[in-house]
């Protein structure tokens, strides 16, 4: 009985997910893709996150940055998570800016958050045509308010996109501008 | 007891009762009990009291009750003039929910979520969904319907209910759970009825909510769990809708207050269309806000709103219908700014330059500081090139 | 986690909980290390210091038969009462000063206390759980702080430090306990109730969190005060007395 409790234990903290260092410098985050950021960040590795990667300076209750790398037409952009009825957002590479930052805020209410734009703007990102933008959420899980900022671009038919939020006290104000300086030197090749 | 006297039915009530002093002959005689007075703690609806006082503190504490005090204070107006000699003890909270329903608890708490008052077309009819609701607290149905399910499993999801700002996924299950019993539904509805007429309002008015609700629940594909969530809570309406027909023929006049409700809520009306919208659920959406239009109420904000159902909902023939309703809400001399935008957005896709940049200029023209402004900016100047 | 992670992550941490609470329950390994609780160059109190008990968050939940955990808010009510006054006991006998909060105050405030239960999750899961889960750019160290956040804490309250209390209770009804004996005989084991909590003590000038515990069991009980008492004493067993 021990042994396969001990054996249970052992699956579910090994199994499930575990946290990697992301080094100060430049990352190549996929074949096309490549941020430089100075100092360490923690990837969230879950089997759970795709098709986004989940970084966190101060924890996976407390600050996200979501990274999309190169989502392809038709890709889905939220994760298979939830009870299987909720939509899934797609990504379409004939989408204009606008509906884009919909699907964001789409996948980022899927959880009944309640979700407001606060700003969109153009902004050139990895080197191409790209936008920013702003917003606030309130997780209706446990009622925090987080604010969030947004960087993306369409290139080749690929999506490509950086999302950082956190709590609107303290957490979105000590981070947002390394987020902000991350995003400045994204290269989309 | 008074209370089962009044409970007799539907042969008491169409005989009309012993006539009390000091109401007029159409009045159907409901004597409200005096105000209630804190019960101990240790006993059964003490229990239900000090709960739902804690329930009240999370609400109170919860960042998604709409705190302005305008609109607070004018349906706790309403409340206080239905509830009469109970005013004292009714404490009215908005919630931003987009579904309708509304609900008071045994210590006066009374929670309003902003679907309900984005469906209710005036005051008589948010009067007769608050009268309904302190019906059920002057006859304390809370307490009996605790004791008949307390032996349910479901009893905790009925507090979940209460606890909203964090359980609002499971509120078709709650709302299940939480259903009062038909008689104290049909009980609630005479008294709510009898209050409406006493505080002046046209009873008339209680019936056309089960009309409109029915309209839009009939309307949704599926009987999705994300739908209106009402009759799960209520007996179906088209008896409700027939009895309070017949209550109101014994209650005429009073009026229905629709200006100043109208008044009340316009400017929530954009914010509560977005929350709307987001529920995904574009046939009860689309039925809402037609029946709105048809009334000719906030005009240029529904058809816009229509437009944008139209537009996410995309299905053939979607793009020129939002097109349509977008060129409505921009019609008369002050047009609504996010239509204008939507138009320029629509044409751009479709390649119709010249019209693409004028709407969009319009747009930026009326509103230089909204949040989309450089991003619509750098759209017309990529048009202009 | 918030959209993306969510579901997953709570189904992970659900199977460490029980996996952790079980193997807690069979062994007696004792946890707690000193510096797990403590921050970098934080030892303890200065005598008399003031500290401000935050209205503690606390949900007691019934889990029935099948499962589902029911909150129960009468005992949710009772339970918060005989922890705070522990928390007050408690904190006079460390030699600590502690201020009230009134209600008003609390409303005022609530912003804050949420934030810290996200982040008291967090530390419990990156820095107590650690291993796989620990967060690499922490080094280890009990490194959070709440920020500025907390400045109108200090104004509203005049104290110098915050102590911020976090509690979940489950309790197996009794048709839950029938199924967990009933399926113990065919060798599976279900989570019957569990008790966990998080308590920090932050400085209210700078935000940081200068101690914090983890409770996490599957013994315990709230519904009377003795046993409450017994909780409130576990989850500020690692405390520094002032000195």
């Amino acid at each position: 009985m021990r042994g396969l409790l001990l054996a249970v234990l052992a699956l579910s903290v090994f199994g499930c997910a575990s946290v990697k260092k992301v080094e100060s410098g430049t990352n190549r985050l996929g074949e096309r893709f490549t941020i430089s950021i100075e100092g360490a960040w923690n990837q969230l590795d879950f089997p759970g996150v795709k098709p986004a990667q989940v970084w966190t300076m101060e924890g996976v209750t407390v600050d996200e940055f979501l990274i999309f790398n190169g989502i392809r037409d038709g890709e889905v952009m939220n994760s298979k998570s939830g009870n299987g009825k909720q939509q899934d957002f797609v990504f379409r590479k004939s989408m204009p800016t606008e509906e884009i930052v919909s699907l964001f805020e789409g996948v980022l209410s899927r959880d009944n958050a309640v979700f407001k734009l606060i700003k969109i703007e153009p902004y050139p990102f990895g080197g191409k045509k790209g936008f920013r933008f702003e917003y606030e959420r309130i997780r209706k899980t446990d009622n925090v308010q987080l604010r969030g900022v947004g960087f993306g671009a369409v290139d080749g038919g690929d999506l490509f996109a950086l999302l950082y939020h956190a709590p609107r006290l303290t957490f979105f104000p000590r981070h947002q501008a390394r987020v902000e300086a991350i995003a400045a030197t994204a290269v989309i090749r | 007891m008074k209370r089962r006297t009044f409970l007799a039915g539907a042969t008491a009530w169409g005989l009309g009762l012993v006539s009390r002093p000091g109401r007029t002959a159409d009045d159907l005689g409901y004597s409200a009990p005096p105000r209630f007075t804190r019960p101990e703690t240790s006993g059964e609806e003490g229990g239900l009291w000090a709960l739902m006082d804690r329930e009240e503190r999370n609400l109170r504490r919860s960042p998604l009750i709409v705190r302005d005090g305008d609109l607070q204070s004018y349906v706790q107006d309403i409340a206080c003039r239905l509830g009469s000699d109970h005013c004292p003890d009714i404490r009215v909270t908005l919630v931003r929910t987009p579904l309708f329903n509304a609900s008071m608890a045994p210590n006066g708490m009374m929670q309003v979520w902003t679907g309900l008052l984005l469906r209710v077309e005036n005051e008589a009819q948010l009067a007769a969904v608050l009268g309904h609701e302190i019906g059920h607290y002057l006859q304390k149905h809370s307490v009996e319907r605790l004791r008949d399910i307390k032996s349910k499993s479901a009893i905790g999801q009925v507090f979940g209910l209460f606890g909203l700002a964090g359980a609002v996924g499971q509120l078709a299950v709650a709302a299940s759970a939480y259903a009062y019993g038909r008689q104290h539904e049909t009980e609630a509805d005479r008294i709510g009825a009898q209050l409406m007429h006493r505080a002046g309002y046209q009873v008339g008015e209680a019936a056309k909510i089960w009309s409109n609700l029915l309209a839009e629940s009939q309307a949704a594909e599926g009987k999705g769990a994300n739908g209106s969530l009402l009759f799960a809570t209520h007996p179906a309406p088209p008896e409700r809708r027939a009895m309070l027909e017949d209550i109101a023929r014994s209650l005429p006049d009073g009026v229905t207050g629709e200006e100043a409700f109208g008044r009340h809520v316009q400017r929530y009306l954009d914010e509560w269309l977005n929350d709307e919208i987001k529920r995904g659920q574009y046939a009860e959406s689309l039925v809402l806000t037609t029946r709105h239009i048809a009334r000719k109420f906030a005009l240029e904000t529904m058809h816009y709103h229509r437009g944008e159902i139209y537009r996410l909902r995309g299905r053939d023939g979607d793009l020129d219908l939002a097109l349509g309703d977008y060129r409505n809400a921009i019609e008369n001399d002050k047009p609504y700014p996010l239509a204008l935008r939507g138009i320029g957005l629509i044409q751009r896709q479709r390649g119709q330059r010249k019209e693409a940049i004028e709407m969009l200029s319009r747009y930026l023209e009326l509103a230089p500081a909204a949040p989309d402004a450089l991003f619509i900016q750098s759209y017309i100047a990529e048009l202009n090139s | 986690m918030n959209t993306l992670t969510e579901t997953r992550a709570s189904v992970c941490s659900l199977l460490r909980l029980t996996a952790l609470v079980t193997a807690l329950s069979l062994s007696s390994i004792a946890f707690a290390a000193a510096s797990l609780n403590l921050a970098p160059g934080f030892s303890s109190l200065e005598k008399g210091a003031t500290v401000v008990i935050m209205p503690p968050d606390v949900e007691l939940f019934s889990i029935s038969g099948g499962g589902v955990s029911e909150p129960k808010a009468d005992w949710t009510e009772t339970a918060t009462g005989y922890i705070i006054n522990e928390l007050r006991r408690k904190s006079d006998v460390l030699g600590m000063k502690n201020v009230a909060l009134s209600e008003k105050d609390a409303d005022d405030l609530a912003e804050i206390n949420t934030l810290h239960a996200a982040v008291a999750q967090s530390i419990a899961l990156h820095h107590f759980q650690g291993g796989n889960f620990s967060l690499p750019t922490k080094g280890g160290q009990l490194d959070w702080s709440l920020g500025e956040a907390v400045g109108p804490i200090h104004q509203t309250s005049g104290a110098d430090y915050a102590l911020f209390v976090w509690i979940r209770d489950s309790y197996a009804s009794a048709e839950r306990k029938a199924a967990m004996v009933a399926l113990a005989m065919l060798g599976v084991g279900i989570p019957g109730g569990f008790q966990v909590g998080y308590a920090s003590l932050v400085n209210l000038h700078t935000g940081q969190i200068l101690w914090f515990n983890r409770l996490i069991r599957g013994t315990g009980d709230l519904r009377t005060a003795t046993d409450a008492a017994e909780t409130v004493q576990e989850l500020l067993s690692q405390f520094p007395r002032s000195q």
